[in-house]
Order: structure tokens, then sequence, then C-alpha cells
């Protein structure tokens, strides 16, 4: 148990500082990205019993954290369609009224942006771009053929320039 | 595109951060509602397969014994006349009482073997 606590401790130090940024560009608000974070090492703490060593310890913690994420993305779709609302909007709504957020128009806008995207193509852009992981270790993680991945981010990369420029024209 | 994205944290959040997180393990984990009722889902589960698996048992052997013709008819030649010496008077499915007895005293059966079989109550 001690043992387990040392590693689960060293998980925490090696990776929450990137895990956060990782899931503070997925769900948009630092709020959402602080209770998300708090689930996701529950989880981890709750599963490293039965880590086998498969898989890296990095490239499972990190599937953790993605699936976790993808998971509270699906389900805050479900809450804002029970609330006849989109998802988008909401996300939108809580970007503009977030407190962390001290950015140009433009970053906001690329926020906002990236809220619309599907939430796979939005991992992947987020994961490559930002967290600028190899597409090895995206695949890794996600368990993604790497051609698929690329395919996605290249998709993710068009939209989002496409949303940027439409925002331009529109001011 | 820019990789700035101008967002924040409150100051001093990952020292804070990191000093909760590792107090995870020592908190007490409240089961979710998943875990409070899974032993009854799993209670009602084996319930459901134990209904299902003696429909199906039962509900086989039923049909099998329709489907196979195993009236007490056939059973009752089968034990008195495994040979099939005797032959059937009219029809090999006989379900008529009066064909039953023709078919009884043809095969010369006993009181005592009848009393076996548990058909006494009709002599």
């Amino acid at each position: 148990m001690e043992n387990l606590e040392q590693v689960f401790n060293a998980i925490v130090k090696n990776y929450s500082e990137r895990l956060y940024w990782h899931v503070r560009r997925m769900v948009g608000t630092h709020e959402d990205a602080d209770d998300l974070l708090q689930d996701i090492f529950l989880k981890i703490w709750t599963a490293l019993p039965s880590f086998r060593g498969e898989a890296q310890l990095y490239t499972w913690v990190w599937r953790i954290a993605t699936n976790e994420t993808l998971n509270w993305l699906r389900r805050e779709k479900v809450r804002a369609a029970l609330r006849f609302q989109s998802v988008d909007s909401e996300m939108e709504r809580r970007i503009m009224a977030d407190p962390y957020f001290n950015g140009t128009a433009a970053q906001r806008e690329l926020f906002k942006a990236l809220a619309r995207l599907p939430e796979k193509q939005r991992q992947v852009f987020v994961m490559r771009w930002w967290d600028e992981l190899s597409y090895e270790e995206i695949s890794a993680i996600t368990g993604t053929s790497v051609g698929a991945l690329k395919a996605s981010y290249h998709i993710a990369k068009e939209k989002l320039q496409l949303n940027l420029s439409q925002a331009e024209v529109s001011k | 595109m820019t990789k700035k994205t101008g967002i924040s944290v409150p100051e001093g959040y990952f020292t804070q951060l990191e000093t909760r997180l590792q107090s995870i393990p020592h908190q007490e984990v409240r089961p979710t509602v998943i875990q409070k009722v899974s032993p009854w889902l799993a209670y009602a589960a084996s319930l459901a397969i134990l209904a299902a698996l003696g429909n199906f048992i039962f509900g086989r052997a039923a049909a099998t014994e329709e489907e196979m013709g195993l009236d007490y008819i056939s059973y009752l030649s089968q034990s008195l006349d495994p040979d099939g010496q005797i032959e059937l008077m009219e029809n090999p499915t006989l379900t008529e009482e009066d064909d039953i007895r023709s078919f009884l005293i043809a095969s010369n059966i006993s009181v005592e073997q009848l009393t076996e079989l548990n058909y006494e109550e009709d002599y």
C-alpha cells in the first residue's frame, strides 16, 4: 500500500500539471478542468493496483485522463440536451465567463472554435498541437492508427482555421 | 494560428493541486450509486438467469416430449410391449379411453402392473 502511494505521488508530481493543461484545453474553463482532474487522479489511484505494466505508465496515465475527459464531454452533451441547449453554446458561454481567461479576442475565438469540434478531433488536435505528443504516442494512448490520427488532425486544423477566418470576417 | 491560448490559473495553483491530489489515497472513497445498487442488481440478474434457465430446460423437455409423441399411450406400450408384438388396434396415436382399455386388455396387463404404473383408478 505504501509502495502504491509512492507510485501515485510520483504520478501526481510528474503528470498533474501537464494533464491539467490538456484537460483545460479540452473542457475550456479552469473550474471544470480542476474538478475533472480530481476525478482523473481518483480513477488513477483506484486503478493503480490493477496496473500490470503491459503499457508504459506514461501511456496508461494518459489513457485514463483522455478517456475520462471524453466521458466528461459526452456527459456534458447529454446534460445540455436535457436542458434543450446545444453543448457548443453552453461551452462558449462558460469560456466567456471564465475568470482565468485573459487572452486576446482572437485567442478566445480559437477556444470557442475548439469547443465546436467533435470530441475526438478536438482530442487529437489538443494532443498534437498543444501537448506536442507524437502521432505514435497519441496512437498508443488512444488506440487509433497513426493514419487515422493524421487525417483527424488535418481536418480539425482546417475546421479551426475556417472558423477563425469566418469570425474575423464577421467582425 | 497561435499556440498561445491566453488561459491561466490562480496563483500557486499547481503547488496546491499537487498537495490536494496527493491526499487522495487518504480520502474515504464514497461508493457511487452503481456501486451501491450493484449487489441488488447482481441478485436480480441471477434470479432472472435462473428463471430463464428453468424455462429453457423445462420448456424444452415439454416440447421434446410433444414433438416425439411420447404421450402416456406410447409410454405404456413401450413398458408393456417392448418388442412391439401387440399391434395397436386402430391408430398408433390412441387417445380415446375405449382404445386405451382395449389396448390394455390385449396386452394382458395385470392389476398389479397397472398399480405400479398409477393407472389403478381406471380398474
